[in-house]
């Protein structure tokens, strides 16, 4: 017994130690960052309470970061899940190349950031893009001619483009889950005369549940702190129309060609942040809570 | 005989007629990705006029300009190299660490075991920005920041939570028996985890490395952040500056270049292990 208790302490010290001094550590130390009017590496701080919370609720660039983040978490995801689910849908029938489909799919999961911006900033560019040329071809002039990462437009050309990404991981993750359920409750099923959108939502749906409620978690979790894709979405500088809070966080802390420095304020920016993932994660586990069939 | 060919042949038909809106939508999508990718990969061999002027064709000649650009213009050679070293080395540490961490607390139950299985899980949610400048401040104190060991500490530490995340239910998943088996035949504890457990979560192992090694290749967010020596930049950083300066020269071509040496290794690397890797997404999940 002794000796399982050694083994027990050996096998868990040197992760947590890591852990705990790089990951929960920080974590902790940021709510305390988090209350000081600090600007500069070398500066003093000044304490100033709940000062720095204040600030971001009378913040327009925070708000319109914060509207992106939602539009991604809510807009994005009700797309991406719902193309994935049609996916699943999909594979669920027996079709050949079933694994080549799903490979590509999942494709663009295994590739740099960096490469996927730069495969999108050609297919959106106004002068010679793939875009431009695919509609010049069909001889569609007027749509041609659109400029696709204009102000107003930047953010769905951008999403569109997340979307492409994320729909691969999201269908991988769920028909996964598909997958696991045996073939003999279709065949019941089938001689129930049950057709196939009946069985998907009657069967497939509530069997994979568990397996959804990690697909939104994972989504939720993700889409709140995207920074990659965006920021190098149109180059040196990230347009304001795109940013999100994680981006914002960034801009606040480090700043782009011009540093700002301001550690505490974007430190509570990042506390407001992991907030919003805990209140997410909190409602869907409950909105999610429902019997798991076991079989 | 005949008469059950008559019946199939029209059932077929109709089979394939039902399967044609799948296959034409999964085709599409599928299309639209193998197109994407290949015309990178052929434009980086054209010449940017011929790029500007012919979208649709292959190159002419296989123009090797754009990669002697992207090669020489940043250092991708050291890049290349730091990416190699700080990838690899922190895939192995992570492994090292996170599949004790997994197995102990899945398989010995004692008090509090599911809580720090909790505590290390529950990383996943913390949005690592909220962690840059408390982080900043303590490799600072630990005299790594802005060096390769810091960004491998840091790309250890922030894998740790999805690495349990995944091992941990490969663990979970092992039947009780073979422990119970092990430990008839004299195994002492730290051998039945040696010996007989991990071999047989090995497929864990692999999934959970190939995702490591795949994620941290492809990262730059947390070497943006933590790295300003141009010397000390990963492949993926690397990109990002070669990207910056190369749309503002125009030079794209050079930078379709540099997008394939990024983007080849983990194409290859996934063109041998896609089924390891998507196998091994939901037996992590699904357990836990």
């Amino acid at each position: 017994m002794k000796v399982r208790k050694r083994m027990i302490v050996l096998f868990l010290l040197p992760a947590s130690i890591l852990y705990l001094v790089f990951f929960l550590i920080p974590a902790v130390w940021a709510f305390y960052f988090s209350l000081f009017d600090w600007s500069g590496f070398a500066e003093s701080r000044t304490f100033i309470g709940l000062g720095n919370f204040r600030e971001i609720l009378g913040d327009d660039l925070f708000w319109s970061s914060f509207k992106n983040t939602m539009r991604i978490l809510f807009l994005g995801g009700v797309v991406t899940l719902g193309i994935a689910f049609i996916m699943t849908l999909l594979f669920s029938s027996k079709i050949r190349g079933k694994k080549f489909f799903r490979a590509v799919i999942f494709l663009p999961n295994v590739i740099a950031t960096i490469a996927l911006t730069t495969l999108w900033a050609f297919i959106y560019n106004p002068k010679f893009g793939l875009l431009t040329n695919f509609f010049k071809l069909l001889g569609f002039e007027d749509l041609s001619k659109i400029l696709w990462t204009s102000q107003e437009r930047i953010f769905y050309a951008m999403l569109v483009a997340m979307i492409w990404i994320e729909v691969g991981f999201m269908a991988i993750l769920l028909l996964a889950g598909a997958d696991k359920i045996p073939f003999d409750f279709y065949d019941a099923a089938k001689i129930e005369g049950a057709n196939a959108l009946q069985m998907f939502i009657h069967l497939t749906i509530p069997l994979m549940w568990d397996v959804i409620t990690i697909a939104f978690v994972f989504w939720s979790i993700w889409a709140l702190k995207v920074f990659e894709f965006p920021y190098a979405f149109y180059g040196i500088d990230t347009p304001t129309e795109i940013y999100t809070v994680g981006i914002y966080l960034y801009i606040v802390g480090f700043g782009k060609r011009a540093p700002i420095y301001r550690l505490g304020y974007a430190t509570a920016i990042g506390v407001v942040l992991l907030l919003f993932v805990i209140v997410v994660v909190v409602a869907l586990r409950r909105m999610m809570r429902r019997e798991v069939y076991q079989y | 005989m005949t008469a059950t060919r008559r019946s199939t042949i029209p059932q077929k038909l109709k089979k394939w007629a039902s399967l044609t809106p799948t296959y034409v939508l999964l085709g599409l999508w599928s299309l639209f990705t193998l197109f994407s990718i290949l015309w990178v990969i052929s434009s980086s061999f054209k010449t940017n006029r011929e790029l500007f002027t012919t979208v649709w064709t292959l190159p002419k000649a296989f123009d090797f300009s754009g990669y002697i650009t992207a090669w020489t213009a940043v250092k991708m050679g050291q890049y290349t190299l730091n990416s190699v070293l700080v990838v690899l080395v922190s895939v192995v540490i992570i492994l090292f660490l996170s599949a004790p961490v997994s197995y102990i607390l899945t398989r010995v139950k004692f008090r509090g075991s599911g809580l720090i299985l909790l505590a290390f899980i529950a990383g996943i949610g913390i949005p690592v920005q909220l962690l840059y400048i408390p982080l900043f401040f303590i490799l600072t104190g630990f005299q790594v920041i802005n060096t390769l060991w810091g960004l491998g500490i840091l790309y250890v530490s922030l894998s740790i939570p999805f690495t349990v995340f995944i091992l941990s239910g490969f663990f979970a998943s092992l039947p009780v028996e073979l422990e119970e088996a092990a430990i008839i035949d004299g195994c002492s504890d730290f051998q039945v985890y040696w010996k007989v457990m991990l071999p047989l979560a090995s497929p864990g192992l692999i999934t959970a490395t190939i995702f490591n090694f795949i994620f941290l290749w492809n990262e730059y967010q947390i070497a943006l952040v933590f790295i300003n020596n141009p010397d000390l930049r990963t492949l993926s950083l690397g990109l990002y500056a070669l990207s910056n300066s190369m749309q503002y020269s125009g030079d794209w071509v050079g930078l379709m270049a540099g997008v394939v040496i990024v983007m080849v290794p983990t194409i290859i690397l996934y063109i041998f292990l896609s089924e390891k890797m998507i196998s091994g997404i939901t037996m992590g999940s699904v357990k836990s």
